[in-house]
């Protein structure tokens, strides 16, 4: 029985040696996103009243939570998926483990024309008690409002016209539309976006890591091409559509991404 | 390498056909948490204790016992039940018989520093036990980590059984039916407090509730009252009473993130046992754990230091109280208006979903409640 045994335990080594011999055959990579955060360019500081938007708020940043999800990759008009293993992440400010995204998909060594992002999840994914462990399921969004997740909730205080230091909840999902009767709502908004990253060809080596690295400029949320004044509409817009149809507009210029060697 | 892994593989399988055969093998009965709807699936576990039936039922005999106190005149009897009561949801409770207004003392006479915390689905908790989260899985210091360094705190301090744990190792070795108890549970008759803590800690771990009526609700059982519903609405939403947030709701049905906050209660910060004393983090100046909402209506007195009596108050305070300060938590984004500003029947309607949050199955649960004997006791302790 025993040697059975040591039989079968050496064959399965033996069997995992040569599949390991087999992979460095395929000409694939992987790809890697390394997520960071700057104020208007520089390494952003939290709970540090310094920064001052467009609309000339001054303006401290706490946290920073979101989702990024389907990465894609385009080739002579073909979309690639990278959906193996995972296919939404979770980026917490306060939570280093959650900076470093290494998709588990082989990608085919060669040259490819862009790789886009969708900054939140599409309707079709974004369902309720997908996420029950927590961060992510700290990251719910209201069944009333719409339900599933927030894509993005961005915490912090401003000084209000009074010179009164006032938090705001920037945090963006699915938005509602309401009638003039200001009852339940009518109807919702997907307020998902897709971000292209990286706009100009690439080459996936024969084997190894690509790394991209992603810097989320949070200045940026409050122009570009919206200016969003804090003032105007107070620190809460969950049930404000057009304060996050602003968000949605701003979105695609506050991120920013090159590809890292190290 | 191969060849390593190999004899390391045969040297297991050797060792493994070994203790078959020659030792006497204590097999307890694995115990199964079951996920209640929407509950995380992780669980907080040390690796050191896994549950057994056999463990469960001994610890809730300790959690019950008073002579945990490592004393037996009936003067000087203290068990966890001393202050965790399952009908107030394992709180003292506000109508305590010892407690007057549910502030807890010792067997020094001595106060707890803050008042209760409920014993319920806290192994769903990985951030932090205690009002200021100071008992937490990577701690540094390895004797404050998770509920089995707590049930060695409660016996040990001051304000709680203020007793020895060698006293209550010897005590317990004088009792033969605890003895075997012991044995069945870790396969040893011998009492060590190591398994004190063990024990306990797992039965602490097998109290879940998840049995309300918003529970019944989300599983589709029943329907809730039109007033519940708009409670309902209101605790979800920022333009309503804007709860969830630090609460939970549906897509949280613990509601509680474990994570802690300062809700704008004060402007001066002196207790030297809030969360700024475990982060070092001066936006934690007057922080602390956002409890669970579930069971709160038998909970008051309510906060950290009790100062809320009723759920009405607790209601009033959110609604036009609130007090600025520099460290107030970002997520209380009605400060600037004092508070959430509901009206009279807006409140009524959040305070009937917050009721619809409490589950009796749970407080009259056999499984959890106190055991009708103990074991070697021809008295009550
Ligand atoms: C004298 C009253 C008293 C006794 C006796 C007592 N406790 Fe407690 N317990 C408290 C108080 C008060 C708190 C809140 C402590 C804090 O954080 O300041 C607490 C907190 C806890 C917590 C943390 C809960 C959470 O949500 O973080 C656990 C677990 C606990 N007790 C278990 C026990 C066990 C097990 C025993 C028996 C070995 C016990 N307690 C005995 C008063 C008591
Ligand atoms: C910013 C996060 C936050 C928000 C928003 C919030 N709470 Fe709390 N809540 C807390 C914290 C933190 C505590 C504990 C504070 C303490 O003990 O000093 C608490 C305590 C409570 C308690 C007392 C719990 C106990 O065990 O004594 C009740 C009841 C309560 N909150 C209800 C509500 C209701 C109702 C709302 C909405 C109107 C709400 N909370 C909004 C963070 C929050």
């Amino acid at each position: 029985m025993r040697r059975i045994i040591i039989a079968v335990l050496s064959i399965l080594i033996i069997a995992s040696c040569t599949k390991e011999d087999h992979k460095e055959t395929d000409k694939t990579a992987r790809l890697s996103l390394r997520f960071d955060h700057l104020n208007q360019g520089q390494s952003l500081l939290v709970d540090s009243l310094m920064y001052i938007n467009a609309a000339n708020n001054l303006y401290l940043v706490s946290e920073i939570q979101y989702f990024i999800s389907d990465v894609s990759l385009y080739k002579n008009g073909e979309t690639h998926l990278l959906d193996s293993w995972k296919d939404i992440h979770y980026v917490d400010t306060d939570l280093p483990y959650t900076w470093d995204w290494e998709l588990k998909d082989s990608i085919p060594s060669g040259t490819y024309d862009s790789l886009s992002v969708v900054f939140g999840i599409n309707e079709t994914k974004n369902q309720s008690l997908m996420f029950v462990n927590p961060p992510e399921s700290l990251m719910f969004w209201p069944e009333y409002l719409g339900g599933g997740y927030h894509y993005l909730k961005l915490n912090g205080k401003w000084k209000d016209e009074d010179d009164v230091l006032r938090p705001y909840n920037y945090h963006l999902g699915i938005g509602q539309l309401y009638d003039e009767t200001g009852g339940d709502p009518i109807g919702f908004v997907q307020n998902y976006f897709t971000v292209t990253l990286v706009n100009e060809s690439f080459e996936f080596p024969e084997a190894g890591i690509l790394k991209l690295k992603v810097d989320m400029d949070v200045d940026q949320w409050f122009v570009n091409p919206e200016i969003f004044d804090f003032n105007q509409w107070g620190g809460d817009i969950m049930q404000k559509q057009d304060a996050m149809a602003m968000a949605v507009n701003n979105g695609s210029t506050v991120f920013n991404a090159h590809w890292v060697s190290d | 390498m191969t060849l390593f892994l190999a004899l390391l593989g045969i040297a297991l399988l050797l060792a493994s056909c070994q203790s078959k055969d020659d030792v006497p093998v204590h097999q307890p009965t694995a115990y199964t948490i079951e996920i209640p709807f929407g509950f995380p699936t992780e669980l907080n576990i040390p690796d050191d204790n896994p549950m057994t039936v056999e463990g469960v039922t001994l610890g809730r005999y300790l959690f019950y016992d008073g002579r945990l106190s490592g004393r037996t005149h009936a003067d000087s009897l203290m068990s966890c039940y001393s202050c965790h009561r399952q009908e107030r949801s394992f709180e003292a409770g506000i109508d305590h018989p010892d407690f007057p207004g549910g502030y807890p003392h010792g067997l020094s006479g001595k106060h707890t520093h803050h008042v209760m915390l409920p014993l319920i689905n806290l192994v769903w908790n990985h951030s932090g036990y205690g009002w200021n989260g100071s008992v937490y899985k990577d701690n540094v210091n390895a004797e404050y980590r998770n509920i089995e360094d707590i049930v060695r705190m409660a016996v040990m301090a001051e304000d709680e059984m203020f007793g020895d744990t060698s006293r209550v190792v010897a005590l317990f070795n004088q009792l033969p039916a605890y003895k075997q108890l012991f044995q069945d549970a870790f396969g040893n008759p011998e009492v060590s407090f190591r398994n004190i803590e063990r024990a306990i800690a797992q039965f602490v771990r097998t109290l879940v509730s998840a049995n309300s009526r918003f529970d019944k609700y989300i599983r589709g059982e029943l329907q809730l009252t039109q007033q519940e519903l708009n409670g309902y609405v209101l605790f979800t939403t920022e333009e309503g009473a804007d709860c969830f947030h630090c609460h939970g709701g549906y897509g949280n049905p613990l509601f509680t993130t474990h994570l802690f906050y300062n809700n704008a209660k004060d402007s001066i910060f002196d207790d030297p046992k809030d969360r700024f004393a475990i982060s070092a983090d001066p936006m934690d100046h007057g922080a602390y754990k956002a409890t669970t909402l579930r069971n709160i209506e038998v909970q008051a007195p309510f906060m950290h230091d009790g100062r809320f009596k009723t759920l009405e108050e607790v209601i009033i305070f959110y609604s036009v109280d609130l007090v600025q300060s520099n460290s107030v938590d970002p997520l209380m984004h009605h400060i600037h208006t004092g508070g959430v500003r509901l009206t009279e029947q807006e409140m009524s309607d959040l305070l009937a979903f917050i009721r619809c949050l409490r589950d009796d199955e749970f407080m009259t649960n056999e499984a959890f409640s106190r055991p009708q004997v103990l074991p070697d006791s021809d008295t009550s302790y």
